[in-house]
C-alpha cells in the first residue's frame, strides 16, 4: 500500500486519539511527582509545582525517606530496632513505610519471564502439533481454549484449593504455573493461527534437503514465525505482568507482584496512597515499554502476519 | 536405457478414499515423463508416494532396481520442486541453494562452487545476495529448480511448476525447463494438469484419473492414439469429440448410425472385429478430418453452426445427430456459405471406444 499524503484532518484525529489512549499515562506518571496534598485537589493540579520524588523514594529506598525526615530505620550495632518515628507519605506508617516494592518488582521479573518462557515453549509445541499433525483431531484446540471460557474467579478458587493441597500458595514456582496454566490457551491458539498461515511444503523442502521433521520446525519453521513468536512472548508476557487475582489469592507473604502490592498502598487514615501507586505504576510499565521499543519492528510485522499472504 | 524408477503396483488409500489405484510403470533413464491428470487425479500423491513425502498402503517403488518405499525422505536422491516454490524467504538466494549442500556437510568452498555453477545456470548468477521478496515469480521458480539441482538428484521431480506463472512468464520457463532437460539429461517427472505442457515437454505420458493409470505411452500416442475416451477429451484443443451410435452394414459399407445421423466407417483393421449392432462412440480428433465436397466417397455431412477463424487455421462448429462437434480445418478449406459440410475423418486416426466403458475397442498403432 502507497502511503498516503499526510492531511491536516487525519493529522488532527490522530493528535485527538494520541491525547485520548495517552492521558491516563501522563496522570500517572504526573501524580507520580506529587505531595501528598496534590493528589485529590481541586480543582487539579496538572503538572505539579512541588514536584517530588518521595513516592519513588517511598517505594524504592524508603530508609532514605525516614532518614531525611528524623526517623530511624537502622540497626543499631546491639541488634536493636528504632522504630520509624514520622509518618510517610500521605501519612503511611509501618509495614507500607519501611518494606520497599522491591520484593514485588523482582517478584513479578522472575514469576512474568518464567512463565511467559514456560507458555511460549508449551504453546509452540502444542500450536505445531496441532497446526502440522492435526493432534487431537477437531476438538481438542478448543478444550485447550475451555478454560478461558469461565470468569477467572471460577478457576481461581480449584486453583487455591489444589496449591493449599501440594504446597504452591505463596511460592514462585506455584505462581509460574498458575500463569503458564492461564495463558497456554492464548500463546497457543496464537502461535497456530501464524503456523497455519506457512505452507506445509516449505517444510517439505527442508525434509527433501535431509532435514528431518524435528529439524525441519526448528530451523525453517520457527525462524520464519519469528515475528509471531515475538509478538505472542510480548503479548502473554503483558497478561503476566498484569494480573491481578491469581497473584492476590495465591501469595501472602513470601512472594508478591506489583499489581498486588500497587493494592497494598493503602494508609488507613488517608484512604490510597494515589502518588505512591502512581509512582510503583510507572515504575512497573518501563519494562514493557523498554522491550516494546526494540521489538516494534517485529510487532507489526507478528500482529499483522495473518494478513499478508505472500 | 536402463530403467530408473519403477512403481509396482503403487496403491494409497485415505480410509475408503482410494487415491491412487495400484499404479504401475516405467521410467527410463534420461527420459522425461509427464503425469497428467485433472485435480484430485491422484498425481500428486504419487509424487509424494515417491519422494518419501507420503507412505504407500501397498506396492512399491524401485530407483535404479533398489526398493525405496521405505526409505525416508530426504534419503532417496530424488529432488522435489514444489508447485508454490517454497522458497525459504528467510534467506537470502544463495543461502536456498546452498542448503541441499549444507545440511550434507559440503566444505565451504566445493558448495560455494556448486552455487555458482547452479545459479549461472539457472540464470541468477547475480542475484545471490537477493531475499526471496524481492524477486518475480519466475526468479522463485528458478531458485526452487536451482535449490533442488544443486543436490545432483538421481531423478528430479516437478509438481505443477508452471502453473503459478503468467502466460508470458509460462513460455519462457517453458523453454527453460527444455533446456535443463536437455543440458542435464536428467531423469524428470513432471506432474500437470495442463495437456500443453505434457506434450511439449514430456517423451512419454501418464494419464490419470480418479486414481487409475487410464494410460501411459509415448506423447504421440497417447494423443493419437488414446486408450480411452478420457485420454481423448482431456488431451487435445477442441477435445477429441465422440459421436455415440449403432454399427451397421449397407452392402460392404459400415456405418454408424445415430438415429439416422450416418458416418461411414472406413474399412480399416479396427472396425473389421466390431460386430453389426454393437454400440459405439466414434472418436475423431478435432484437426483430423478434410472438407470435401458434398458426396464424396466416405463422407459424412453435418450442419454448420459457426466458424472461429483463427489465422490459417478456423475452428468449426457442426451439428450432428443430436449433438455438437468441432473441427480444426485450413481457413482456406471453410465453405463460403452456411448449410452443411462434408468431411472425411482421417481413415488410421479415427477410434472406436465401447459406448458404455468408454475403453478403446481395439488398439490402433499405438500398441
Amino acid at each position: 500500500m502507497p502511503p498516503k499524503k499526510f492531511t491536516w484532518y487525519n493529522g488532527i484525529g490522530l493528535t485527538l486519539a494520541l491525547i485520548f489512549a495517552l492521558f491516563p499515562v501522563f496522570w500517572m506518571v504526573s501524580t507520580s511527582f506529587k505531595p501528598s496534598n496534590e493528589w485529590v485537589k481541586q480543582p487539579p493540579v496538572w503538572i505539579s509545582g512541588n514536584a517530588t520524588v518521595e513516592n519513588y523514594l517511598t517505594i524504592l529506598w524508603p530508609s532514605v525517606l525516614l532518614e531525611k525526615r528524623g526517623g530511624l530505620t537502622q540497626y543499631t550495632e546491639e541488634g536493636e530496632q528504632k522504630v520509624a518515628e514520622t509518618t510517610g507519605v500521605g501519612g503511611a506508617v509501618g509495614d507500607i513505610l519501611i518494606k520497599s516494592a522491591w520484593q514485588a518488582i523482582w517478584g513479578s521479573i522472575i514469576i512474568s519471564v518464567f512463565a511467559t518462557a514456560l507458555s511460549i515453549i508449551v504453546g509452540l509445541m502444542a500450536a505445531l502439533s496441532i497446526s502440522r499433525y492435526r493432534f487431537g483431531g477437531n476438538t481438542t484446540p478448543f478444550f485447550i481454549l475451555s478454560g478461558r471460557m469461565f470468569p477467572p474467579i471460577a478457576i481461581a478458587i480449584p486453583f487455591v484449593v489444589m496449591f493449599s493441597d501440594v504446597g504452591a500458595t505463596d511460592t514462585y514456582w506455584g505462581l509460574i504455573l498458575a500463569y503458564a496454566a492461564v495463558t497456554v490457551p492464548f500463546s497457543t491458539w496464537m502461535l497456530k493461527s501464524f503456523i497455519d498461515d506457512l505452507p506445509k511444503e516449505i517444510e517439505e523442502a527442508a525434509m527433501m534437503d535431509g532435514l528431518s521433521r524435528w529439524m525441519a520446525h526448528v530451523k525453517i519453521t520457527i525462524p520464519l514465525i519469528k515475528g509471531g513468536i515475538i509478538a505472542t512472548t510480548l503479548f502473554i508476557l503483558i497478561l503476566n505482568w498484569s494480573e491481578f487475582l491469581f497473584a492476590l489469592i495465591l501469595t501472602y507473604t513470601k512472594v508478591a507482584t506489583i499489581p498486588v502490592q500497587l493494592a497494598k498502598y493503602f494508609s488507613a487514615t488517608e484512604g490510597a496512597l494515589y502518588g505512591v501507586q502512581a509512582a510503583l505504576a510507572t515504575v512497573s510499565i518501563v519494562p514493557l515499554v523498554i522491550i516494546g521499543f526494540f521489538i516494534q519492528k517485529h510487532l507489526v510485522r507478528g500482529l499483522t502476519l495473518g494478513a499478508i499472504k505472500r | 536405457m536402463a530403467i530408473k524408477l519403477e512403481l509396482i503396483k503403487l496403491r494409497k488409500e485415505y480410509g475408503s478414499l482410494i487415491a491412487v489405484d495400484d499404479v504401475s510403470l516405467q521410467v527410463e533413464e534420461g527420459e522425461t515423463m509427464a503425469l497428467l491428470g485433472p485435480s484430485g487425479c491422484g498425481k500428486s500423491t504419487t509424487l509424494n508416494m515417491i519422494v518419501g513425502l507420503e507412505l504407500p498402503t501397498s506396492g512399491d517403488i524401485l530407483i535404479d532396481g533398489q526398493s525405496v518405499a521405505k526409505t525416508p525422505v530426504g534419503r532417496r536422491n530424488v529432488g522435489l520442486v514444489f508447485q508454490d516454490y517454497a522458497v525459504f524467504t528467510h534467506m537470502t538466494v544463495r543461502q536456498n541453494i546452498e542448503y541441499g549442500l549444507r545440511v550434507r556437510k559440503v566444505a565451504r568452498a566445493e558448495m560455494n562452487k556448486q552455487v555458482d555453477k547452479i545459479a549461472s545456470f539457472v540464470g541468477l548468477g547475480d542475484k545471490l545476495r537477493r531475499k526471496p521478496a524481492e524477486l518475480s515469480a519466475s526468479e522463485l521458480q528458478r531458485v526452487a529448480i536451482g535449490r533442488t539441482l544443486v543436490t545432483n538428484p538421481q531423478i528430479l521431480l516437478l509438481d505443477e511448476p508452471l502453473s503459478n506463472l503468467e502466460a508470458e512468464m509460462r513460455h519462457q520457463m517453458r523453454r527453460e525447463l527444455h533446456r535443463i532437460q536437455l543440458e542435464t539429461k536428467q531423469t524428470i517427472i513432471y506432474v500437470t494438469h495442463d495437456q500443453i505442457e505434457a506434450l511439449s515437454l514430456a517423451h512419454r505420458i501418464a494419464v490419470m484419473n480418479l486414481g487409475v493409470l487410464q494410460q501411459y505411452d509415448t506423447a504421440y500416442n497417447v494423443y493419437h492414439y488414446p486408450r480411452s475416451t478420457f485420454v481423448g477429451s482431456f488431451l487435445g484443443n477442441p477435445p477429441m469429440n465422440f459421436i455415440t451410435g449403432v454399427v451397421k452394414s449397407n452392402g460392404g459399407q459400415r456405418y454408424l448410425d445415430q438415429n439416422g445421423a450416418i458416418i461411414p466407417l472406413p474399412p480399416s483393421k479396427p472396425l473389421t472385429a466390431v460386430p453389426d449392432g454393437k454400440s459405439v462412440k466414434v472418436g475423431i480428433r478435432a484437426e483430423t478430418v478434410d472438407v470435401v465436397p458434398a458426396g464424396a466417397q466416405g463422407a459424412f455431412s453435418a450442419e454448420l453452426l459457426a466458424v472461429e477463424p483463427q489465422g490459417p487455421e478456423a475452428v468449426i462448429t457442426a451439428k450432428f445427430g443430436g449433438g455438437t462437434i468441432k473441427f480444426v480445418v485450413p481457413t482456406s478449406a471453410v465453405p463460403k456459405s452456411t448449410g452443411h459440410v462434408s468431411l472425411v475423418p482421417h481413415a488410421n486416426l479415427l477410434a472406436l471406444f465401447d459406448a458404455e466403458s468408454g475403453v478403446r475397442l481395439m488398439n490402433g498403432a499405438g500398441s
